[in-house]
């Protein structure tokens, strides 16, 4: 059954577009993440423009992250103050994302800095949580336990520097307010471009700059995430007109089906593993990107029309 | 005649006004099976069927044998076509043709093949055919010289999506000078503005044309959701965030049971 999308003017299958959300909700649900650096991807290769792929999944995610939020709520594990301040910075992020990409549209190049960007951060990341897994399982096996480190010292000295301290009782710190606005303005900027809730980064950085407890970390991600992506979604709504409501309710359909499902597959496998799993993909999708970039195209040419960028 | 009604009493109406209308004076009549495409939600393409009629007019009649060149062509709108082009390790978009007025969609059939019905310049000064299409491009230092390779992909690619069908479909002679032709347009194909024009050739000479316009538009939910989002983009994107919400709450709520 065929169903006609008004804003990409396409027509697709509706069980293929719910069956795309199925799997990405199967493995977001089973890793515990976003899976808009899956779903974008996954949209772009099945033949929807780009700038509309990116648009439509963050209408997705704002979605997505809103039903994850509810539980990680409820267990008081959302610093709000913190969100907000990531919220800040990156809402200022998201409108400068779009800016960019919207002008390089234009001049026929997003394709290139969305590649770009996929390759760049999903390898990088990847390989880092990939080595960190790797790590952990070898020190299981070998029964390393590494020193414990002291709560005091978790932050680098020119962290203590920075102006504009502020106290975040949840996430028990007192640090500048600079730190969760940088964070969140440059999780905005690749929300933005990728069309990607950006967890994969925030939440590393929560861990590792910030020095979040683990227990507010993922909850404050996804509290930042609903508002910036909101933003992406308005914003690439005034400026390309390129958000597919349709397609993004369908997608959101698939992947709430397809998390119940992972969440169980989930449990199964532990901590490491799935870390190692998930990195391993993450690694994969940024190297199909950097192919794609490096090895010759098999048609040169592309064709668009100018009136409404990216779609026909 | 009994074969004609076989072919189904949807069609009885277009061919029986065929025949009153045969009578007026061109020598050449031209009636679609439905002259407005209305895109919906299960939109998978459509296929309409042109039919027509050479006879008698005032300057003359046209009889047996003849051939028919049908030549549809869809809204023409401004597009690029961009070369990828190696830049250190990667392929990035380079030399770019800008065509103001480039059709989306451009089918042309004929009962024969086209290189027997007439010579080449008879095709070019009627304009048929794709590489008789002048297509006016936005000028610039050595795009001239970039025309034909981007004209070609121009039709190479949107050959490939089903948009350009050049000697694709055929038109069927039903004798007695009736003939008909399945358009065939996908699912992608853009909205606008379509004429389909039909041309008579006899013995290598070209003799009479005639044009019947074609709508593609989009209709109820497909036309409310593009127009909102055109006219009112900023109201569409608090609406599309809001059914976020919505539907996250929801999924939130229901999947958690």
């Amino acid at each position: 059954m065929t169903l006609y999308l008004p804003i990409a003017e396409l027509s697709m299958n509706i069980f293929f577009v719910i069956g795309m959300g199925a799997i990405v909700g199967f493995l977001s649900g089973m890793f515990g993440v976003g899976g808009g650096f899956l779903m974008t991807p996954i949209l772009i290769f099945s033949g929807v423009p780009p700038l509309i792929a990116v648009s439509t999944e963050s209408n997705e995610i704002t979605a997505a992250s809103v039903s994850g939020v509810i539980g990680h709520w409820r267990r008081n594990g959302v610093d709000v103050k913190m969100g907000g301040m990531l919220v800040a910075g990156g809402g200022l992020g998201a409108v400068l994302g779009v800016e960019v990409l919207s002008l390089l549209e234009s001049i026929g190049q997003s394709e290139l800095i969305i590649k770009l960007a996929y390759f760049f951060f999903l390898g990088t990341v990847g390989s880092l949580m990939f080595w960190e897994s790797m790590r952990s399982i070898y020190r299981q096996r070998t029964g390393y336990v590494p020193p414990p480190i002291n709560r005091e010292d978790r932050h680098k000295a020119w962290i203590h520097t920075l102006p504009f301290k502020m106290r975040f009782r949840k996430s028990r710190l007192y640090i500048s307010a600079l730190l969760p606005i940088g964070i969140g303005f440059v999780v905005g900027i690749l929300s933005g471009i990728m069309g990607v809730g950006g967890g994969f980064i925030m939440v590393p950085a929560m861990i590792y700059i910030l020095g979040m407890p683990t227990n507010v970390v993922v909850g404050t991600s996804l509290f930042q995430i609903i508002f910036v992506t909101a933003v992406v979604t308005i914003n690439q709504s005034v400026s390309n007109q390129s958000v597919d409501v349709l397609l993004a309710v369908l997608l959101l359909l698939g992947a709430v089906i397809g998390a119940q499902f992972g969440v169980r597959a989930g449990a199964k496998l532990k901590g490491e593993q799935l870390r190692g799993l998930l990195a391993l993909m993450v690694v994969l999708v940024g190297i199909k990107f950097g192919y794609d970039l490096v090895v010759e195209p098999t048609t040169l040419h592309s064709v668009a029309t100018v009136a409404n960028a990216g779609g026909h | 005649m009994r074969a004609l009604f076989k072919i189904g009493k949807r069609w009885l109406w277009a061919i029986s006004a065929l025949f009153v209308i045969s009578f007026a004076s061109n020598a050449l009549v031209l009636d679609l099976s439905n002259r407005r495409i209305e895109i919906r939600y299960s939109f998978d393409g459509a296929d309409i069927i042109l039919f027509g009629t050479v006879g008698s007019s005032a300057e003359g009649s046209i009889n047996d044998p003849f051939d028919i060149v049908v030549v549809v062509r869809g809204p023409e709108e401004a597009t690029i076509v961009r070369r990828k082009e190696k830049l250190g390790f990667i392929w990035v978009n380079g030399s770019s043709l800008e065509f103001p007025a480039a059709p989306g969609y451009y089918a042309v059939a004929a009962n024969q093949p086209l290189a027997h019905i007439a010579g080449r310049d008879d095709l070019a000064a009627a304009g048929i055919g794709f590489e008789n299409l002048r297509l006016a491009y936005d000028a610039g230092p050595g795009k001239a010289t970039l025309l034909p390779e981007f004209k070609q992909a121009l039709f190479d690619l949107r050959t490939d999506q089903g948009l350009f069908r050049q000697e694709e479909d055929s038109v069927t002679m039903i004798g007695e000078g009736l003939f008909r032709m399945d358009v065939h347009l996908p699912a992608n194909v853009p909205v606008g503005e379509f004429q389909v024009d039909a041309f008579v050739f006899q013995d290598g000479v070209f003799k009479d044309r005639a044009r019947i316009p074609l709508v593609v538009d989009k209709e109820g939910f497909e036309r409310a959701v593009y127009n909102y989002a055109h006219d009112y983009p900023l109201f569409y994107g608090l609406t599309a965030v809001l059914i976020a919400l919505g539907a996250g709450w929801i999924a939130g709520v229901v999947g958690k049971k």
